[in-house]
């Protein structure tokens, strides 16, 4: 610890501090321009220069460390006239075209020559120009490079952040432009991060292009509605439509990063197909009703059932006060146990993923995982899946150096952070998981049962591809590290075999003194929440103790018997998202009576007895339960179109109609009832949404849920997941694309103008061999289904591995699957 | 298209770094010299290729210095005249105006028979011979209007 004086206050801190924000500690704001906490620091803009008593020169605070004794003057006359000095060159060569750039209301530098002068300019030569039109780098992206103060955020969050690494420095001096490979159009990750970073209005949003000034958006402080990394962010409207959103510095476990879908696939919520009245079956046909009749209709034929004959399948991208109010209304109401929030995952999978990740024993931080030896990464491709996460992981990476280690079929941006790769054959989790068993008991055996060992270590590695050199490795690091955090996504569902081995592997490492860490990944924004609120055949709230109930897949097969005589869908598409081709279809059509409640006309919606018109997540307000375990806040900022409304208003409407008091009435009533039912939940609070973090730790601890009293979760053993016999030569898995979340991101006009097409993806080598490019047409050909769409082709993804992702309309991937079929082979045959 | 004898040149140079990205500068000159003095898009991005960079670190290395021309083609001889300090304490600035009286030119432009490029850079390490320039590979020092004269001729 060092002490050192700040405008003459005196402040201890740490080591090594930057005098920057040991000044911010002691309350005494430094302005700034290229300083950014995550980033590495370059001491470029000199915007922060400070006097230092028995130094010459001022000094960049940004870049230089406190040492003992120091006395620093932040705010002396010399230091403003410095910094007057510094805005007054920034000006020389800037556009001053404030009325007409996007930044205008929301300008660092505006704000700082305002706050931080000069008020005048001296410069009276011509101005440096870069180019004359502003230029498009990208569909979201576009640029004006005459308004840049050259602090190079944008060229920094790319690489050391987002790791696209496509944005470059050119030239130098104030002829230095901060710009993509000869002004091209960029193929990049297109999160937009450039733009967020900037303080200007240099790189700027395209689809928000002269659309609004700041000053006249309404706003809210919300949580992404896509994947289950959970960031912060802030959605804004103008006139009932939804504008941006955007992420804030040092605030909520993003900071200032978003992926594409969360920051520019919002706009979902405006599309105009959205389903603004409820409907019911007439004769065949889909008519408008009111509300009235279409809960009196309901009613009516819900009346009598036995409840073992009804069936609900809710989406984990509702709050959990619906979610609970769902299953309450399921087992209470109607008297079922048949609950399940996935037409993709079987509910013995999840119970085995949710016993082997631990989520009953309470939420863990990603930060968490961040601070041990060993990172752990496997069942995920991580940087399409939970991009935020992949930056996470750079960015700390980076600086730390704890070994990365990454097992996966298919290659992701991450391995270029990561100290080893595991390349292995899909579904092979376990035999990779084994192996590392195996190994780290190696030397602990007795003789007798070495040559066992061995035979099984031989099996496995086979099983997984991976060569017995790199299983050595990593057992030992493992071996070497006192602390290991895994990161097991949603693959372990797909291939439930795995849950066995992640559930051997924590054990043993716990079993050798070491700290273990697991963290779920997850690509449903609530879908940890839909589980703790007891939506699952399996267990109640909180994993709770329950009557069994069948989940999808038995509702289905109820169903094709013609045994389910109703099903009230929330927020699914189940006809699109389960596997096989018509199967889904056949059984909803024999279902007495089917009630689909959905923001737009889904392949479900078309089939259901009566359509409700429900809300999208900007339309609400509400809990989520982020992967980690964290409860956060999502808050209303627009009204639902027309009729339709908040999905937990026509659940408890629906409630009501059989018990008038069915409830509670309000959200934040629900809440409180959680807080009671669910113990893990007793402390999650409305009020987490969500302070500042001031440390940079970005870990609102607080909201990290507590462990359940006593999870009726088991981990099982799974059978070996079976491939398809035919000769076809790549075997398919899929997930979610980069730009896509589901079926809901296929909303968004602007994800779609990044992607609306299918595209397979399989190795650059496989690529080769049979004469195929990248951007090529191709036919994938399965046993029971086949598909044209764009060929992409990555290198170092894992020979004979086929993906395509659970997204597109045109092309749907449940179809290449069979119900109860093993994983499908395709071929992929060039279109002529 | 980098030349199979420049890619050699190129691999041999890495022997000189740890990192095979710091062969980036070395890399730009062998393509540059190849290509009659100044670097087109295409190599750029094959000197990533092998250096597994970004095409736009490579340009980004490249823009950061004035020996090398990115995109812009220089005639057969071409000028450099250093406008750093110690140059234009002895009198850069006449015999840029000089050059260009001469030349007929601007700096930064090149004579309509692609005979003479003239561009200016910053210091070349030369100052104890102040005013320098650079013309091809070659240094001439403690210039002299005369002098430029007289070096003109020579340049066919
Ligand atoms: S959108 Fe992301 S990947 Fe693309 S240039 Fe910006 S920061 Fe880099
Ligand atoms: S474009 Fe923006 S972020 Fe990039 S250097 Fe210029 S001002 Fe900074
Ligand atoms: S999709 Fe996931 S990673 Fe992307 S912004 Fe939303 S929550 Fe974050
Ligand atoms: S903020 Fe310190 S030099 Fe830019
Ligand atoms: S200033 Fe011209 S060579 Fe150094």
């Amino acid at each position: 610890m060092v002490t050192v004086k700040i405008n003459g206050k005196e402040i201890t801190v740490e080591d090594n501090t930057l005098i920057l924000d040991a000044a911010r500690d002691a309350g005494y704001e430094i302005p700034t321009f290229c300083y950014q906490a995550d980033l590495m620091g370059i001491g470029s803009c000199r915007m922060c220069l400070v006097e230092i008593e028995g130094q010459k020169k001022l000094q960049p605070s940004c870049v230089t460390p406190v040492l003992h004794g120091m006395s620093i003057n932040t705010d002396s006359g010399t230091v403003q006239t410095a910094r007057a000095g510094v805005l007054e060159f920034l000006l020389a060569n800037h556009a001053m075209d404030c009325p007409v750039c996007d930044k205008g209301g929301e300008c660092e530098l505006q704000d700082m020559v305002h706050k931080h002068g000069p008020h005048k300019g001296r410069h009276a030569e011509p101005k440096f120009k870069f180019h004359d039109k502003d230029y498009v780098l990208s569909p979201v992206i576009i640029k004006n490079s005459n308004r840049c103060v050259q602090c190079m955020k944008c060229v920094r969050v790319c690489r050391e952040v987002v790791g696209q690494n496509v944005l470059g420095a050119l030239g130098r001096g104030d002829h230095q432009e901060p710009t993509s490979f000869f002004r091209a159009f960029m193929n990049c990750e297109m999160d937009g991060n450039c733009i967020e970073v900037c303080p200007v209005g240099c790189f700027m949003r395209l689809p928000y292009r002269y659309k609004s000034r700041p000053w006249d958006l309404k706003s809210s402080d919300t949580i992404c509605p896509y994947c289950a990394t959970g960031c912060r962010m802030v959605i804004e409207e103008r006139a009932g439509t939804l504008m941006r959103a955007k992420a804030q510095l040092g605030v909520g476990l993003n900071s200032e990063t978003l992926c594409a879908r969360g920051r520019f696939g919002q706009d979902f919520v405006n599309n105009p197909e959205r389903i603004n009245q409820p409907l019911v079956r007439r004769y065949g046909k889909l008519e408008p009703v009111t509300w009235e009749e279409a809960i009196s209709h309901i009613k009516e034929n819900l009346t009598a059932l036995d409840g073992d004959k009804i069936g609900g399948i809710a989406s984990p991208r509702l709050t959990n006060e619906e979610l609970y109010l769902f299953q309450k209304l399921m087992r209470e109401v109607l008297g079922s146990p048949n609950i399940d929030s996935s037409s993709r995952f079987s509910p013995d999978a999840v119970e085995g993923f949710v016993a082997a990740t631990g989520m009953g024993e309470g939420g863990v931080s990603v930060y968490d995982c961040m601070e041990a030896d060993t990172v752990l990464i496997i069942g995920t491709h991580l940087s399409d899946e939970n991009p935020v996460i992949d930056y996470i992981v750079r960015r700390i990476s980076a600086s730390r150096r704890m070994n990365v280690i990454i097992a996966s079929p298919r290659a992701m941006k991450l391995d270029s952070s990561a100290n080893i790769v595991l390349r292995h054959n899909v579904a092979s989790e376990n035999a990779v998981l084994t192996s590392l068993v195996i190994g780290l008991n190696e030397g602990k055996l007795a003789d007798t049962l070495k040559g066992m060992h061995e035979a099984q270590l031989d099996a496995n590695l086979k099983a997984s591809g991976v060569s017995a050199d790199l299983i050595s490795t990593v057992v030992n690091r493992l071996a070497a590290s006192s602390s290991i955090a895994i990161i097991a996504g949603t693959d372990f569902l797909r291939y439930p075999e795995g849950i066995s081995g992640l559930g051997l592997l924590k054990d043993l490492l716990k079993s050798r003194g070491k700290k273990v860490t697991v963290m779920p990944v997850l690509d449903r924004a609530n879908q940890r929440g839909a589980w703790e609120m007891g939506v699952h055949p399996g267990f109640g709230p909180g994993y709770s103790e329950t009557r069994k109930g069948l989940g999808t897949e038995g509702m289905l097969d109820a169903a094709m018997k013609g045994e389910l005589e109703a099903l009230y869908v929330v927020g699914s598409d189940v006809a699109s998202m389960y596997p096989g081709d018509d199967f889904a279809r056949t059984a909803l059509s024999k279902v007495g009576f089917l009630i689909v409640q959905d923001m737009f006309m889904t392949e479900t919606a078309r089939q259901a007895h009566v359509v409700l018109p429900g809300a999208a997540h900007a339309e609400k307000d509400g809990t989520y339960t982020n992967q980690e375990g964290r409860a956060q806040v999502i808050k209303k900022l627009l009204t639902a179109p027309g009729r339709a409304k908040q999905d937990i208003n026509i659940i408890r409407a629906i409630g009501e109609s059989f018990d008038r008091s069915f409830g509670p009435k309000h959200f934040a009533l629900v809440l409180d009832e959680i807080r009671k039912e669910v113990p893990s939940y007793a402390d999650v609070s409305l009020s987490f949404n969500n302070k500042r973090n001031t440390d940079n730790k970005l870990d609102n601890r607080g909201a990290l849920v507590k462990a359940a009293a006593a999870p009726a979760v088991k981990v099982k053993s799974f059978n070996p997941a079976s491939v398809e016999t035919s000769g076809a030569r790549f075997i398919l898995t899929t997930g979610n694309h980069l730009f896509h979340s589901g079926r809901s991101s296929m909303k968004s006009e602007t994800l779609l103008g990044l992607l609306k097409g299918a595209v397979v993806e399989i190795s650059e080598e496989d690529a080769a061999s049979l004469g195929l490019k990248s951007g090529e047409k191709v036919r994938v050909k399965g046993a029971n289904f086949e598909a044209q769409m764009t060929l992409l082709t990555k290198k170092g993804t894992k020979s004979g591995v086929a993906f395509i992702a659970e997204n597109f309309d045109d092309a749907p991937v449940n179809r290449y699957f069979r119900r109860g079929g093993g994983i499908p082979r395709v071929d992929i045959i060039k279109t002529i | 298209m980098l030349s199979e004898q420049a890619k050699q040149e190129i691999l041999a140079s890495l022997k000189k770094y740890h990192d095979k990205r710091s062969a980036v500068m070395d890399a730009v000159r062998i393509a540059q010299k190849e290509n009659g003095g100044h670097v087109v898009k295409r190599d750029m991005e094959e000197i990533a290729e092998i250096l597994e960079m970004q095409p736009v670190e490579v340009n980004a290395a490249a823009a950061f210095y004035t020996m090398y021309r990115i995109d812009k083609p220089v005639g057969r001889h071409h000028i450099q005249v250093c406008r750093n300090i110690s140059c234009s304490l002895m009198g850069a600035e006449h015999i840029i105006k000089h050059l260009e009286r001469s030349l007929g030119i601007k700096t930064g432009e090149t004579t309509t028979d692609h005979r003479i490029t003239l561009s200016t850079v910053e210091c070349l390490g030369s100052c104890g011979t102040a005013p320098m320039m650079q013309v091809n590979d070659e240094y001439y020092e403690n210039l002299t209007e005369a002098k430029i004269d007289e070096l003109l001729k020579k340049m066919a």
